[in-house]
């Protein structure tokens, strides 16, 4: 019986054994089959992208629109009446012209001719119009760009933006506006599963937060898309993606970390290079928070953070100390005075500004990838007495949390996509905007200012004075401007790394193709 | 003829004496109680901060020197902090929550298990379709969901870790109180008078013990998981109380150049979870050895 027992149970062990072993062979047949569906889908013109940012909405106008992930989306997708090159210049994409009048308080554009949607219907200037009132109507954050300003059709081809006060920024705050349809309502879910639009891509299928599916629009109006499906994929794990990458599941991939560009750049067949982009780490203090009230209080929690030691550690090769709330490469950047680190004046100064060291302040930013770094600001902060807790919250809950100003300090990687400070400083400073609990008339008046003139020196001196008020009253910690390291497939032809991590898909194509 | 007589003398002499079986089957008791003493005395001996950072420490390899002098056995994770603390430290929060959420399960399960298994009837109904229920439900998804919606502590996740640990507690008390209600003894005292509650804790109850001690020690092991991989997804315990699952997850991009930052957690996690399977496997045949007996 006992022996009965012990051949059973070593034929259990057998045949578990032979099943694992299949298993993993199994496994093993199965990833060399992905890797040789990936080498044929690149060959025949399938590309497929992993960018840091999930894919939450298609809506350009809601609440998500100006989140990385939908603009990614949105510039595939949609037109809109300019759009920036990588390099920041603008040039029409709808519009064929552009021109304010004298007070530089209505801006006509001139559309392009013979422009139609997916479907194959005109767009006009209905359209353009019915796009703006929807966005002003959802009151996304790209809707904060225009705050009381109204569009009117002047002709089939032609429509006036047109604002109380001047605004010599609208061209450059246009870049995050998308045409799409008149008559597509507030929350129109059917639309956005399969929207119809007028950029060199339609949607072939859209899973939120996951993948994105693109084939070119039939019914474009420039030139042909050059590959056959972009599939632009979310995968959170950055092993993963890593992995994906060298495997040629990925063809292209962006902000990579530091720590894993020294591996990537040993690997022959593919390329990876670093731009500087618009892109700062941007740390907002809530300044309605009674303990953040005060900017002796801000700036001491400002002058406490070791940011040069973490950045030369964190980030050697993406990372550059921050001299001002925008980077170089954005109209109206003005260097700020450094804000030395000094723990012990930072401690005596929050002792004298009668500080509560017992209140635990809400650290909130998304993102596993600058746990790190808040991790290392956390530190820093403690080292003096005082307590940050770190809130890692799932994308949509943070721009949720962010908008009601449920936090403390706010964490951010601020990208300017327009290159133009209005759609930056003047977006989200004003008291109006009300996006970080800060208000300052003197400092609205600056950016009213700076958004009348379209004098490039004059806006850039205005916005200069607006970020020596931002950088006194220390309105956030401005550590570090990034730069965005690109990694991609060096069959890939075409590809060129943008400043603000949204790539244009149009021109890729891939080298068997 | 004579090979065939030889055989069972090989096999005799094959076989491991005794005494060296019985010395084998310590082990996990060792291994264990090496555990618990790590994780009571460990934090004692190592002292760790886990807020603190030493960004000029990062990503050191196992024996290498700190900055401070000191010398990092286990090396250090990308925020400079010693490994072998984390793992230290994280056995004392992974026991302290096995613990206390086998402790809570325990005596929930036990208590619903012998009201509905010794008085039956519409209790016995209702409370076996409420576990029936519970065990049809996922338990780590409800965890998760638990642990999701609520601000992160130990706190939370013991209760998120017991909201259906007790069932099983439950259903295996049930399951022996219908059996002794049913004894001689247990009619006996109730043809004397004895009051139920005083029979339920007096001749049923001790009879549970067996089975209860080694399906704790079965959950402890499953709960030191659960909570590791609710830690892992970085939902359950704040940053600022270390886990075995947070230090696994904060060295998964690392996996190709520092492997120690997750690989070292992760064995010390995994023996002590065999360990504590095969203790568990012990327990539960002493127990039936016992009953057959």
């Amino acid at each position: 019986m006992t022996k009965t027992r012990e051949y059973g149970r070593s034929r259990l062990v057998r045949l578990a054994a032979t099943a694992t072993a299949g298993a993993a062979l199994l496994a093993a047949c199965s990833t060399t089959t992905g890797g040789d569906d990936a080498d044929a889908s690149g060959a025949s013109g399938d590309v497929t992208a992993a960018g840091t940012y999930p894919i939450e909405s298609l809506d350009p106008h809601g609440a998500q629109g100006a989140s990385t992930g939908t603009q990614l989306a949105g510039q595939q997708i949609f037109s809109r009446l300019v759009k920036p090159d990588p390099d920041g210049t603008l040039k029409g994409d709808l519009a064929t012209a552009w021109k304010p009048n004298k007070a530089v308080t209505a801006w006509t554009f001139t559309l392009r001719d013979g422009v139609t949607f997916s479907d194959g219907s005109p767009l006009d200037a209905d359209d353009v119009v019915a796009s703006f009132q929807r966005m002003i109507s959802l009151n996304g954050p790209n809707a904060g760009n225009f705050p009381v300003s109204t569009m009117k059709k002047t002709s089939a081809t032609q429509v006036v933006l047109s604002s109380p006060a001047p605004d010599a920024s609208v061209p450059g705050k246009l870049g995050t506006f998308y045409v799409i349809p008149s008559g597509v309502g507030k929350d129109d879910s059917a639309y956005f599963n399969h929207p119809v639009g007028s950029g060199p891509f339609t949607v072939d299928a859209f899973t939120p937060g996951e993948s994105l599916v693109l084939v070119p629009n039939k019914k474009y109006a420039g030139n042909k898309p050059a590959p056959r499906r972009v599939t632009v994929r979310n995968i959170p794990e950055l092993s993963a993606r890593m992995t994906a990458l060298r495997t040629g599941e990925v063809d292209i991939l962006w902000g990579i970390p530091d720590d894993q560009l020294a591996s990537l750049k040993g690997e022959k067949n593919l390329t990876v290079r670093t731009v500087p982009s618009s892109a700062e780490f941007t740390m907002w203090f809530n300044s309605s928070t009674p303990a953040l009230k005060d900017a002796k209080v801000r700036k001491a929690i400002w002058q406490a953070v070791d940011f040069k030691t973490i950045i030369d550690k964190l980030y050697p090769e993406t990372g550059r100390a921050a001299d001002a709330p925008v980077t170089g490469v954005v109209l109206g950047h003005v260097p700020q005075p450094p804000v030395a680190y000094d723990a012990a004046a930072a401690k005596s100064a929050l002792t004298d500004a009668g500080f509560d060291f017992s209140k635990k302040l809400r650290l909130q930013f998304a993102n596993a990838e600058f746990r790190p770094f808040i991790q290392a600001v956390v530190s820093d902060l403690q080292k003096i007495g005082v307590k940050a807790d770190p809130l890692e919250k799932e994308q949509a809950t943070f721009t949720e949390d962010l908008i009601a100003l449920k936090w403390d300090i706010n964490f951010q990687q601020l990208a300017t996509p327009s290159y133009d400070a209005a759609s930056n400083l003047g977006r989200l400073y004003t008291c109006e905007a009300n996006r970080n609990g800060y208000c300052n008339k003197q400092l609205d008046a600056l950016l009213a200012s700076a958004g009348a003139t379209a004098d490039k020196q004059k806006r850039t001196d205005l916005y200069g004075r607006a970020s020596a008020i931002i950088w006194r009253d220390a309105v956030g910690m401005y550590p570090m401007s990034v730069s965005i390291a690109y990694a991609w497939n060096s069959d890939l032809k075409g590809f060129t790394p943008d400043a603000s991590g949204l790539p244009d898909f149009a021109t890729v194509g891939t080298g068997g193709s | 003829m004579a090979d065939i007589a030889a055989a069972p003398e090989q096999l005799v002499k094959a076989a491991p004496p005794r005494t060296r079986r019985r010395l084998l089957s310590r082990v996990p008791h060792l291994v264990v109680g090496l555990y618990l003493l790590v994780a009571l005395a460990g934090p004692l001996l190592i002292d760790y901060d886990p807020v603190h950072t030493s960004l000029t420490d990062r990503l050191l390899a196992p024996g290498s020197e700190t900055s401070t002098g000191a010398t990092a056995w286990f090396g250090t994770d990308g925020l400079g902090r010693d490994v072998l603390a984390q793992i230290v430290y994280g056995a004392r929060t992974s026991v302290l929550i096995g613990a206390s959420t086998v402790a809570i399960s325990c005596l929930v399960g036990v208590v619903l298990g012998a009201v509905a298994g010794y008085f039956r009837g519409g209790v016995d109904a209702v409370l076996a379709r409420v576990f029936d229920i519970l065990l049809a439900f996922p338990a780590i998804l409800l965890a998760i969901v638990i642990a999701g919606a609520f601000e992160r502590s130990v706190l939370l996740v013991v209760v998120a870790l017991s909201a259906t640990g007790w069932i099983t507690f439950a259903r295996v008390t049930r399951g022996v109180a219908l059996t002794i209600r049913e004894r001689p003894w247990v009619d006996a005292a109730r043809v004397l008078g004895v009051p139920g509650r005083s029979i339920l804790v007096r001749h049923v109850l001790p009879f549970t013990a067996g089975p209860i001690v080694a399906l704790a020690t079965l959950e402890f092991a499953l709960v030191v998981l659960a909570e590791a991989g609710l830690s892992f997804l970085g939902i359950g315990l704040p940053a600022s109380t270390v886990s075995w699952g947070q230090t696994i997850s904060n060295g998964k991009e690392y996996l190709e150049g520092q492997w120690w930052i997750s690989t070292l957690p992760g064995i010390a996690l995994s023996f002590l979870i065999i360990n504590v399977g095969i203790l568990g496997d012990q327990l539960t045949a002493r127990h039936r050895r016992g009953r057959t007996d």
